[in-house]
């Protein structure tokens, strides 16, 4: 595509179109031009009159977006070529989709191509050689007037002064706009469609100033955390499957140490490709040290809220540390478990499966002082909605007073 | 005076990309770096920039490029298969030395790979992924606070040398949510300006040095190609010409390892087993050197921050400091390769690599550290 000439002929007057098209803009206002035609590229005959991108074929288009976005008001002219309807495509789509201030130049095949067919119909391309008539033409018009672009058009090359015209009417529009350029006298010329949707970028301009205003009346202070006490490395693992609020969990827990207590903690999650029943896990690891290692292999503390989840964790618990396991989803309860109703109480205080979580930060809360129960209860309050909170602290409360009286069966037992 | 937060590497990258002047994102979503696309299409418009999500990563790269052009700092997010999509047009902004900065979040390829977890596999992709040599520079983060601070080193790395700039996360800590303290202010490197009405030289051929990009739009007009072209940016085939070029390319980050070249010894000083490690590696890598030590053995951890260009002379010194290296990485041995290289048969270097989703155990590498020698090297 790139390797695609201009007849010299037909660039010198596309030239010539683009110095009188400059001359009508107000000062200051020099296009900068996109092309990824060889002798449409760079080269000393361009001179100094324009700034010039000469980008991989059919790309120019998305790198225009982001030139758009940074010059709001610099007129941007593509020249392209077969490479519309090739590379470029999706890009044309949906810049024009998008209405994002540009003007392609679709300069036809017959311009690039000295052995351009006759008959044929030349608001199109095809494929020529032996699989000529294989495909359907492409027709990048009609596409674009399909996506409502701001303007479309066609003109003759050799009528400078109405190429010129269209031109300048597609630049002062604002939005993306298409002009098919050819040399064939029997096509019509002049405007095809118009539409008038504003430029992209004006709209987004328009749409983020309150959201700048807001963001500066907005109080970016964040308190300090209180003075750490000295907590050694303690790790916490809870288990279930999607649904189950594991995520959640684990930012409240680890928010309640790293901002609350003013402690270090780490947050890492496991939780597959599906949001809902799949294997879920986090892990949070406290201390007053900074944390190098973030995963909880070998567990202080683990939760588990589901069967599968006990049997592929139960084993990693080092000794002394505490497994609770729910009592009614953990069927074969490991050795050792401290069995607490987890989802009968998060669907007994909120009616959902979701709060299990929750619950778990309970029992955690019942096993070690590294996070104190006003500290979750902090978390907690940042971390849910309102009207679920005092739902989820009462099924956070309940897990804890489960928790404590199974370690006094376990104790006292 | 620091703020205290507690955010994943994801949104430390997105913070960082905001301090360091980043005015511009395209992108197009994907698992594990869509939080970067998330929090900055919040937070651009609120600093007056502008997110755009885009129809592909092959038009994500295109516009931050076009954005660079412009005069405004940019970026992208991506993961694996994004990335893949993006070098075609990272080779352009390479060629034409248009700043910006890429941040890729591994996961494990190849293709679609297992799209949630963790992986260190897009190592040589990062170096060599365009076509054709060239000079590139990658960052690598190992925790939340250094995600921040690497991506507000890449836009500085990034205008300083007019390069693209790849921030090479991993899963692991692009999602590990840590406590950090954020600074109120970073060191910002401005984009030099040519001056006014001075002849201009855009892509001029320097031993180390390179010319000050004029903004588009402004009164320097001149043009920008990814073909092989000379100072005034014109396309030439003129071997001469080519030759100087190359030299350009060729030294203007090699002059300059010392400012850029960045790593983190830990416990080296009386080792006998070098722990090279990298990424969310390097977190279970360190937590191995003290389980080493518990039992005996004098292990310590070299951690590059930077992985391109890689801190050749740093490791070279340390085959001959150490009676072995292990190299653990979430990849089948791509910078074990560049180590062995370096440590020239000095000492042994053993591997320990897995790219099946799960992180490297803190047990495995004790385990290659204290493994008799010559059983795998």
């Amino acid at each position: 595509m790139s390797g695609d000439r201009l007849a010299i002929s037909h660039w010198e007057r596309l030239l010539a179109t683009l110095e009188l098209v400059t001359h009508a803009l107000p000062r200051g206002d020099t296009p900068i031009i996109l092309s990824s035609l060889a002798d449409a590229g760079p080269s000393p005959q361009w001179g100094s009159g324009f700034s010039f991108v000469h980008g991989p074929a059919g790309r120019n288009i998305a790198l225009a977006v982001g030139l758009r976005a940074a010059l709001p008001h610099v007129p941007l002219i593509l020249a392209m070529n077969a490479d519309s309807v090739t590379l470029g495509t999706n890009h044309l789509i949906h810049a024009a989709r998008r209405n994002v201030g540009m003007t392609l130049l679709l300069l036809r095949s017959e311009l690039t191509r000295s052995d351009a067919a006759s008959g044929q119909d030349r608001t199109a391309w095809e494929l020529r050689g032996p699989q000529c008539g294989l495909e359907a033409p492409a027709r990048p018009l009609e596409w674009a007037s399909a996506l409502d672009a701001a303007l479309v058009g066609r003109a003759c090359l050799e009528d400078p002064a109405e190429l010129a015209a269209l031109l300048l009417r597609a630049l002062r529009k604002p939005g993306f706009s298409v002009l098919g350029v050819t040399t064939d006298r029997s096509l019509a010329t002049g405007v095809l469609s118009e539409c008038d949707w504003p430029e992209y970028f004006d709209r987004y301009r328009d749409w983020a100033r309150p959201l700048r205003e807001n963001a500066r009346a907005r109080d970016a202070a964040v308190a300090a955390p209180a003075t750490a006490r000295s907590v050694p490395r303690y790790e916490v693992r809870i288990a279930g499957l999607g649904g189950h609020g594991v995520k959640l969990a684990g930012t409240v827990l680890s928010e309640a140490a790293g901002f609350h207590e003013g402690l270090w903690a780490t947050q890492r999650g496991d939780y597959g490709s599906a949001t809902r029943g799949g294997p879920s896990s986090v892990d949070v690891v406290i201390g007053s040290e900074r944390i190098t290692y973030p995963c909880a292999d070998e567990p202080d503390a683990l939760v588990v809220l589901s069967q599968a989840a006990a049997d592929r964790h139960a084993a990693a618990l080092k000794p002394g540390a505490r497994l609770v396991a729910d009592l009614g989803e953990v069927t074969r309860l490991p050795p050792n478990a401290l069995a607490v109703p987890i989802a009968a109480i998060a669907r007994a205080h909120t009616g959902k499966p979701i709060a299990a979580g929750v619950v778990a930060l309970g029992c955690i809360a019942a096993l070690t002082d590294a996070v104190r129960p006003e500290s979750l209860k902090r978390s907690l309050a940042a971390n849910l909605p309102r009207a679920s909170l005092d739902s989820n602290m009462a099924a956070c409360a309940a897990g804890f007073a489960a928790t404590r009286a199974a370690l006094e069966g376990v104790l006292h037992g | 005076m620091s703020n205290v937060s507690f955010m994943h590497g994801n949104e430390a990258a997105a913070e960082g990309a905001i301090a360091a002047g980043c005015r511009f994102y395209a992108g197009y979503p994907i698992t594990p770096s869509t939080e970067i696309a998330e929090i900055l299409s919040t937070r651009l418009p609120e600093v007056g920039g502008v997110f755009v999500q885009m129809e592909d990563e092959i038009a994500s790269m295109a516009a931050i490029i076009g954005a660079s052009l412009g005069g405004v700092k940019s970026a992208t997010a991506t993961s694996g298969p994004g990335f893949s999509l993006m070098q075609e047009n990272l080779g352009f902004a390479v060629a034409s030395e248009i700043p910006c900065v890429i941040i890729n979040v591994q996961r494990v390829g190849p293709s679609t790979g297992l799209p949630t977890k963790a992986a260190q596999g897009d190592v040589m992709q990062a170096r060599w992924g365009t076509h054709g040599d060239h000079p590139i520079i990658v960052l690598t983060p190992s925790t939340v606070q250094e995600a921040f601070a690497l991506t507000v080193r890449a836009f500085n790395l990034a205008e300083r040398f007019r390069t693209p700039v790849i921030v090479l996360m991993d899963a692991i800590v692009a999602q590990l949510k840590e406590k950090v303290l954020l600074p109120g202010r970073v060191d910002m490197e401005c984009r030099t300006l040519p001056r006014e009405g001075a002849s201009y030289k855009p892509f001029a051929f320097g031993e180390g040095s390179v010319a000050p990009l004029a903004p588009f739009g402004g009164e320097h007009r001149y043009h920008v190609t990814g073909l092989l072209h000379d100072e005034h940016g014109f396309p030439t085939e003129d071997p001469e010409v080519v030759a100087r070029w190359w030299r350009h390319m060729n030294t203007k980050l090699a002059a300059h390892l010392d400012e850029i070249l960045d790593w983190e010894e830990e416990a080296l000083d009386d080792a006998d087993v070098a722990i090279v490690a990298y990424g969310g590696t390097a977190r279970a890598a360190a937590h191995a050197v003290s389980l080493a030590r518990a039992r005996g053995v004098r292990a310590g951890l070299f951690k590059p921050r930077t992985l391109w260009p890689f801190p050749e002379e740093a490791v070279r010194a340390l085959s001959r400091r150490v009676q072995r290296i292990v190299v653990a990485e979430m990849n089948m041995g791509q910078i074990r390769l560049e180590v062995e290289r370096l440590a020239a048969g000095r000492v042994p270097v053993q591997g320990v690599h897995r790219a099946d989703g799960l992180g490297i155990l803190p047990a495995q590498i004790v385990e290659a550290a204290m493994a008799p020698l010559g059983r795998a090297a």
